[in-house]
């Protein structure tokens, strides 16, 4: 291989980085058990909610609280451990003697893991829009353009905010996964970023509801953490739809923006914690090493 | 490549002391006792491990384009569930190479659908050897590539660094296997508490020493850095460097004398 270092160069890199990643996540067969779990855990809420027959929304009323904690939960467990386990090991120390930057190595592992979490995570729930699809009343099956009617299409939408938010938190766990230094702490951190994420954020809103903050602000407010944001979108944009509400639940382009921006928050500070890791603990050692002397 | 003034050190004790040293192509072995800061040399040669203080300089560094370093630290990394073939074919994606060749040419092709974590010890350092030289980097660095082997994988693991050593190549190994030293490198690193003992040309060193082998060798360059660095053995806090070097490296010896010889020491 001669020449620059193109984007040729960094897309094969990048490529292979991901194919030994999902490779990992397909042999190891304790994601097929949580994909199973899940789909077990969502078909026994739907069924306890009146069953398919119901609809889309009426299933995704029941199954928008258990997705607030499963998913996050589920994306976490994807994510906590994948960059440190290279780390630990030594191999990434010998990936990085090859052409392939820090960013590189990141994206690669990022993509893979959000196929893993779209196949652990999205397929169960997929599977219970076919369910729902497959058992639900007629008018279920239309495909709505205007509030009040129930549709296929609105399930569409609550899966792909449920990636979304998903990713958030796979992206911030792989941080946590980039700056633990044991398996131990990373499991610690995990929990930490976990309750944070989707705890913190309404623990938060109620404080400051309590200190005076005028109640109009609470839609901005709620779009900032994930939680907030992926539950004021499928009030926004699923429930709202078939079901006319007043007010704002949430401010749907900054929910949005929250949701992609905890993603792409994760992904850099991933990055930046794998590439500036070591040169900080050297300048640590500079500054002991000048006291020293 | 030059390594220029290189100290690192943990928690504040130095692991590599004012180490400066040029290597040539061929075979060099770091030799010297544990803890003397052999796999901190190696690690900094690699890139893995940045120095506190001077500076490394390696051939092709800025030619992001290719590898420019190959690299076996010396507990075998590679991820388990993946087949020998799988492991090289991996690294071998990243730089253009070829993973059965790069098999063949450490003896594993009868193993190479083996996983990992199946394979021997031995063969697990013969694989992370061929890794290492995929992509045909300049520079490859081998940390105690022959530990915990029988006297046939030491041979094979040696032999095989040693034919990759061409005129064009340099491969810098760390190792406790003195006869492998004497049969395979063309010059040594004796490291003694952090700092250089004795180095260059084997044959030139042995000679000044009045010496016929490695082992000879680094029992007269150590007793001479034990003699020098006496005077530093009432220092308290070189037991501390000693302790923290089981994993890092070595401790500080203060200044000392040291027989330098060749063409390494720079």
């Amino acid at each position: 291989m001669t020449g620059d270092f193109g984007v040729t160069d960094a897309f094969a890199g990048v490529g292979a980085i991901f194919r030994r990643e999902l490779a990992t996540v397909l042999r190891t067969p304790g994601y097929g058990v949580l994909a199973v779990g899940l789909l077990a855990v969502l078909w026994l809420l739907v069924a306890v909610g009146g069953g398919g027959a119901t609809g889309f929304v009426p299933a995704v009323v029941d199954l928008l609280l258990p997705a607030e904690l499963l998913v996050p939960l589920l994306a976490v467990v994807l994510g906590y451990r994948t960059l440190l386990a290279d780390a630990v090991s030594g191999e990434f120390a010998v990936i990085r003697t090859y052409p392939v930057g820090v960013a590189g190595y990141v994206v690669g592992v990022l993509f893979a893991r959000l196929v893993a979490l779209v196949a652990v995570v999205g397929l169960p729930f997929a599977v219970i829009g076919g369910y729902i699809w497959l058992t639900a009343a007629p008018d279920t099956g239309i495909f709505a353009t205007h509030a009040g009617v129930d549709s296929p299409l609105l399930y569409v939408r609550f899966l792909a905010l449920i990636t979304l938010f998903g990713a958030a938190f796979l992206a911030l766990s792989m941080w946590v996964s980039a700056a633990a230094t044991s398996r131990r702490g990373a499991a610690a951190l995990a929990v930490l970023a976990f309750l944070v994420g989707t705890l913190g954020g309404d623990l938060a809103l109620i404080q400051s509801l309590m200190t005076g903050t005028d109640p109009s602000a609470v839609a901005g407010r709620a779009a900032l953490m994930p939680n907030g944001a992926f539950r004021g979108l499928v009030f926004e944009t699923v429930i709202g739809v078939s079901f006319a509400q007043e007010g704002n639940v949430v401010d749907v382009g900054r929910a949005v923006g929250s949701l992609a921006g905890w993603a792409l928050f994760g992904s850099l500070a991933s990055v930046g914690t794998l590439a500036f890791r070591e040169r900080m603990s050297t300048v640590i050692e500079r500054v002991r090493f000048r006291f020293a002397e | 490549m030059v390594v220029d003034d290189l100290t690192r050190t943990y928690g504040g004790v130095p692991v590599l002391d004012s180490v400066s040293l040029t290597f040539g192509s061929g075979l060099t072995a770091v030799i010297g006792p544990n803890g003397s800061g052999k796999s901190t040399l190696l690690g900094a040669l690699a890139g893995t491990v940045p120095p506190i203080t001077g500076e490394i300089r390696r051939p092709n560094a800025e030619d992001m384009s290719e590898k420019s370093i190959g690299y076996l630290p010396q507990q075998v990394p590679f991820r388990e569930g993946f087949t020998a073939r799988e492991t090289l074919a991996f690294y071998a994606r990243l730089v253009d190479g070829d993973p059965d060749a790069a098999l063949a040419s450490v003896g594993l092709s009868d193993a190479a659908d083996k996983a990992v974590e199946d394979l021997s010890g031995g063969m697990q350092r013969l694989l992370g050897i061929a890794q290492a030289m995929l992509g045909d980097p300049p520079l490859v660095v081998l940390d105690e590539p022959a530990s915990g082997l029988d006297p046939g994988m030491r041979e094979r693991a040696f032999r095989t660094a040693a034919t990759y050593a061409t005129d064009d190549v340099t491969v810098v190994v760390s190792t406790h296997n003195l006869d492998l030293v004497d049969a395979h490198a063309d010059r040594v690193v004796m490291l003694a508490r952090g700092r250089v003992a004795a180095a260059g040309d084997l044959n030139v060193l042995c000679d000044e020493y009045g010496v016929d082998t490695t082992a000879a060798l680094y029992e007269a360059a150590g007793r001479d850095a034990a003699l020098s660095g006496t005077a530093d053995d009432a220092n308290p806090s070189r037991s501390g460097a000693a302790a923290g070097d089981e994993q890092n490296g070595s401790g500080d010896d203060g200044d000392r004398d040291v027989h330098v010889t060749g063409v390494s020491e720079r």
